[in-house]
């Protein structure tokens, strides 16, 4: 297909072709590139799915030159195995370069994607990492822990920005993403905490976990019913819309109730499932919500425009696109996620080694992953590309599952073209036309003016965020190594761990855990549930 | 060039072809060149490749035996060829900790410093690089006539803006000596100013690096610890770690404020297996990418100090490294004659570009938006190459400098460099030849407050280049034009240079190190602040651009007797009898007036 044409047609008389172009453009497809009908149909594939690639992942130069990521999307074989002590928790920042991991020790350990080692140790906690959350120019790190404790990391120097006590255990921290001083906390069993954190003293607030209900024409025992009944509600689970206007909170009782965070009301509230709502997602671009509850099904919903600025809380509708489920084998699910696009949803399950991958346009199961021999936790889609993050309950190792990368030969060889069948070589008129070395020379220099050249316009537009650049640190001392092998309980928290050879004693000679058994042993957190986990398997 | 032949280097570095080479040798594979042969012979090449596979390791190494399959393969198949590669250099790390593996290496060094002279039987291309120097140094006899046109740098088919649309022209740069350093006791390989520009990393022969301050010129720290001769040094993004490569095979990473290595468990990358020649570390400066004389390029995880990927890349040394702004592809480049261009977090290769000369390449750098890549090459031309339209096409050619032997290098050179003051950049963007920039300029102020966004595309660019005669080149890069030359900035070969802002170093044969300023920074800013240019005059300083910033208080012991004019040169007392403040002169004076007149030819005039 010749590009020259639909840019010269208008596109009332050629609507497809300006589609095209309009799709070309988009893709930052090169006209001139020999490839460029193929990679204008897989572009256009793409782009008339329903999950379309964000720009803002467009912007890699590396994407001129390759159109892999326009026919791998989605994780297929375990590219990485990384392991700095057991990890609990993960979570990939915005622009997909860093990967923060929690441990059962309390330690943050934070990943460089590029190099696939340790960019930095923050540590601060003394228990397992149950929840993180990156700010969105990626400067900022939010943790929690078991321990009662939630610390904003200022990764700039590493060191604490602020922390915040609460009563319980934490499930769920999340950072307000347009303004790190805005915190939410869900603790277990304790109130649903927001933290506005702009002045020096950071004020809590005690946001709503009971549903918003009509109470104006019900009688007093239904009210006494509804009273007794929200007393035990709890939140479980919370997130920010990615615009930090509202929170969405799931709780106990299979509610989800979506809170002005201005306001910090209860504006909306639906029962969208029976069992406890574990854990929330929002796609990337937020117009859709995951939603992980222990009732063995995975949610996905349509979320409802909420930034309007008039908006009618009356006319709020979440409404349900799919449920994912294993029918057959009941499995329920430790954790699950979007992928980048938001096409496909991840989920990691329950006393199995396997992770499952939907689609969903259609609903249905693309790809079961297994490898590890073991039961995976966390599951986290990298922002932008097709890799996925998992980590293993037992050993906890993180796995990095990715795409396979072939080198495509011709662009080792600018003489060769990777083609189907034989093609008949025409020759040119002028090939074998014998000119004078210098004149060939001088020719092909005068040619050379005829086209313009800027080597300073940038193609793509550097985004309005101001980019964070983590800085290098040289030394990160030896006992960071990524052999590091951390298996502590509940006194030695702060001790560090030694190689596998030194076998599972400690310095000061406590035995640790039961890992002796088989593999290095679970904290006391993982042991919990573990056992939680077993209690279950026998009812069903 | 007959004056570079008779400058007798003093040291091996960068010297890339033996002096005794056959000039006649002719080629006669040349027929070989054309697509259809090529094609054609591709199954011949498997076939020879697997001979040479079935080689002794030892055997391989002395290349002597292999030349003839070599200069084949080279001309033919360069994929082919990096396999091929891949699998030598594979074996070859299995027997490194070999004694008689070390012998080998010892007995290489020592002969491998230059190319020995059957590798360059091998290039086959000796009687064409003698017929395009000759073409060159016509055009050079030429030049000042077609130079004269060049500064308005209009091009006769491009569509020339409306001359009511030019605002006052930005004069050209005009890079004037200030400072000159010494101390290292050895020629100076490399030389490379911080991201920051605040400082100037050199490398040198001797084996140590320095430190210096770029603004006063003080000597800031020596960074001892490699065996052997360094070849090369990078700046990491923050300005305050820099990494050195060296003959000793290793690489180190040193903190600038200390002096003292980065790491502090005292750690070399150490992997390569043989001279470390080129460094370049990513914009996030997590990555450092290395290119060595054992034709591999690695890329280490800086932090750890462990290899990420070896890229089997090239078959001869890697020349030249660079990552692209954006850190997501690297380019390197080889005396084989290939530019390849890598995805940093995949290792593929995603493009090579070859020129159809095959000269070897010298040295290679990204342009500031990343969409073009400039490579020099040994038959004394630098190529600016779009690598993405179709499967990589030149865009430009810049000749006027002499690269032949040496891996000079050359370096963009941006008025309008983004860090810098908008006052600048805006000044800068009149001079712009492309319409996009007159039709925002078209109010001729350059004030426009609402345009601030666009000033980033406003600034000129011009192409630097270090040459063998002591020479630095300056180009534009849209006209190809020559803006600059300053004669002789070195005794003996300038072996690089570089250039922040309005800051630009050299570093030569003869163990100093030069550091020029914009003197016409000064002119274009003088429209925004007349008084400051004012001071600066009264006090007699020739103390341009930069100068208004820094003024150099003159140390004695800077400035010594300027090895090409034999007259002391200062900057600030600027000697009449100087030929390059006679320049200076006429360029400012000019500038007043209109467009400048083109600095070469004023100073052929006052020679």
């Amino acid at each position: 297909m010749d590009p020259e044409p639909f840019k010269l047609q208008p596109a009332r008389l050629n609507p497809e072709a300006a589609h095209l172009h309009k799709v070309a453009a988009n893709f930052r497809l090169d006209p001139n590139n020999p490839n460029f009908e193929q990679n204008l149909k897989k572009a256009a594939a793409k782009s008339s799915n329903k999950f379309p690639i964000p720009q803002e992942h467009l912007t890699g130069m590396n994407l001129l030159l390759s159109d892999d990521y326009l026919i791998q999307d989605h994780p297929e074989v375990l590219n990485h195995t990384i392991r700095s002590g057991h990890s609990t928790c993960l979570r990939f920042n915005r622009k997909g370069n860093y990967l923060a991991s929690g441990r059962v020790d309390g330690t943050v350990v934070l990943w460089d994607m590029d190099t696939m080692g340790v960019a930095r140790k923050l540590r601060g906690h003394s228990k397992g990492i149950s929840s993180l959350c990156w700010s969105r120019c990626g400067r900022y790190l939010l943790s929690a822990c078991r321990g009662w404790l939630v610390i904003l990391w200022d990764l700039q120097d590493g060191k604490k920005e602020r922390q915040i006590r609460v009563r319980a255990p934490v499930f769920t921290a999340e950072l307000n993403p347009t303004n790190r001083h805005q915190i939410i906390v869900a603790c277990y069993e304790e109130d649903f905490i927001y933290c506005d954190a702009m002045n020096k003293l950071s004020r809590k607030y005690v946001l709503p976990s009971a549903p918003k209900r009509d109470d104006s024409e019900v009688d007093e025992a239904t009210k006494e019913k509804w009273a007794k009944e929200d007393a035990k509600t709890m939140t479980t689970a919370a997130i920010f819309t990615p615009s930090g206007k509202h929170i969405l909170a799931g709780t106990n009782k299979g509610r989800v109730n979506v809170i002005n965070s201005n306001t910090r009301e209860i504006i909306y509230s639906e029962k969208v499932c029976t069992g406890v709502i574990t854990s929330l997602r929002v796609s990337f671009n937020g117009s859709d919500l995951l939603i992980n509850a222990q009732d063995r099904i995975i949610r996905t919903f349509k979320l409802p425009e909420l930034d309007v600025p008039d908006l009618d809380p009356d006319t709020i509708q979440l409404n349900l696109e799919h449920k994912f489920q294993d029918v057959v084998n009941r499995l329920s699910w430790n954790a699950c996620c979007f992928g980048a696009t938001g096409e496909y949803v991840a989920a990691s399950t329950y006393n199995n080694h396997e992770m499952y991958i939907w689609e969903r346009t259609h609903g249905s199961l693309v790809r079961m992953l297994e490898g590890p021999k073991e039961e995976q936790g966390m599951v986290e889609w990298h922002p932008s590309k097709p890799i996925l993050a998992v980590n293993g309950l037992e050993t906890g190792r993180i796995y990095i599952w990715g795409v396979t990368n072939t080198q495509k030969w011709s662009s080792l060889a600018p003489d060769f073209a990777e083609v189907e069948e034989n093609d008949e070589y025409e020759e040119k008129e002028d090939e074998f036309d014998i000119h004078p070395q210098e004149e060939i020379a001088k020719r092909r220099i005068d040619r050379e003016d005829e086209e313009d050249v800027d080597v300073l316009t940038m193609d793509v537009p550097k985004g309005d965020e101001q980019e964070f650049r983590m800085p290098i640190l040289y030394n990160l001392g030896d006992d960071d190594s990524e052999e590091e092998l951390i298996a502590v309980s509940t006194g030695t928290m702060r001790r560090k761990s030694y190689s596998e050879g030194q076998g599972d004693v400690s310095l000061d000679g406590e035995t640790i855990g039961e890992g002796a058994a088989g593999g290095p042993s679970a904290g006391p957190a993982e042991k919990a549930t573990a056992k939680k986990g077993k209690g279950k398997g026998k009812k069903k | 060039m007959a004056d570079t032949e008779q400058v007798a280097p003093p040291l091996k570095r960068r010297k890339v072809n033996s002096d005794d080479e056959n000039e006649e040798r002719s080629s006669p594979d040349r027929a070989f060149h054309s697509p259809t042969r090529r094609l054609a012979i591709r199954d011949r090449d498997i076939r020879q490749r697997s001979q040479s596979h079935d080689r002794d390791y030892a055997h391989s190494r002395s290349r002597s035996p292999r030349s003839r399959t070599r200069s084949l393969s080279r001309t033919q198949s360069p994929a082919s060829r990096s396999r091929s590669t891949s699998s030598r250099s594979r074996g070859r790390r299995s027997t490194t900790n070999d004694g008689d593996d070390d012998d080998d290496d010892e007995s290489r060094s020592r002969s491998g410093r230059y190319y020995s002279s059957d590798r360059t039987d091998s290039r086959s291309r000796r009687s064409t690089t003698d017929s395009r120097s000759r073409t060159t140094s016509s055009r050079r006899r030429r030049r000042p006539h077609s130079s004269t046109r060049s500064p308005s740098g209009s091009l006769p088919r491009t569509p020339s803006p409306p001359e009511l649309l030019e605002p006052e022209p930005i004069p050209h740069p005009n890079f004037l000596p200030c400072l000159s350093l010494h101390g290292h006791t050895g020629p100076v390989s490399q030389v490379r100013l911080s991201p920051d520009g605040r400082w100037i990393a050199s490398a040198s022969a001797d084996g140590t690096a320095r430190i210096w301050d770029s603004a006063t010129g003080a000597h800031m720290e020596t960074l001892v610890g490699h065996m052997a001769g360094i070849n090369t040094v990078a700046w990491a993004p923050d300005s305050a770690v820099l990494a050195t490569g060296s003959d000793d095979k290793k690489i180190r990473c040193w903190d600038r404020r200390t002096g003292r290595p980065a790491h502090s468990v005292a750690r070399q990358l150490v992997g390569h297996h043989s001279y470390v020649y080129c460094l370049a570390f990513s914009p996030q400066g997590n990555v450092l990418a290395s290119g060595s004389y054992d034709e591999a390029v690695f890329l280490w995880d800086v932090r750890g100090g462990r290899i990420l990927r070896d890229l089997p890349a090239h078959s001869d040394p890697v020349s030249g490294i660079d990552f692209s702004p954006d850190g997501t592809l690297v380019c390197s480049c080889s005396t084989d004659g290939l530019i390849r261009i890598w995805d940093t977090s995949t290792g593929q290769c995603l493009r090579t570009l070859v020129h159809e000369d095959n000269p070897p390449i010298s040295s290679v750098c990204f342009s500031p938006n990343g969409r073009h890549v400039l490579a020099s090459s040994l038959d004394s031309s630098i190529r600016l190459w779009d690598y993405i339209e179709g499967r990589g096409t030149v865009k430009r050619t810049y000749q006027g400098h002499a690269s032949k032997k040496f891996a000079v290098g050359g370096c963009f050179c941006n008025t309008g460099e983004h860090d810098q003051s908008a006052i600048a950049s805006i000044g800068s963007g009149g001079r712009a030849t492309d319409e996009k920039r007159v039709i925002p300029d078209a109010g001729g102020g350059g004030e426009d407050d609402a345009d601030l966004p666009r000033v980033h595309d406003a600034g000129a660019s011009y192409v630097v280049s270090a040459s063998e005669d002591g020479d630095l080149v300056l180009w534009d890069v849209k006209s190809k034009g020559v803006v600059q030359r300053v004669r002789k900035a070195h005794s003996g070969v300038c072996f690089w240079v570089d250039v922040k802002g309005d800051t630009m170093v050299t570093a030569g044969q003869d163990l100093c190190i030069k550091v020029f300023r914009n003197g016409n920074a000064a002119v274009r800013d003088r429209d925004r602040d007349r008084m400051e240019e004012d001071v600066v005059r009264a006090n007699g300083a020739v103390v341009p651009p930069g100068g208004l910033r820094v003024s150099p208080p003159l140390d004695p012991e800077m400035m010594d007797a300027d090895p090409a004019s034999g007259a002391p040169r200062a900057a600030g007392t600027a000697a009449e009898s100087n030929d390059m403040v006679v320049v200076v002169d006429a360029a400012a004076a000019a500038a007043a007036h209109g467009p400048t007149p083109d600095p070469v030819v004023k100073m052929e005039e006052t020679q």
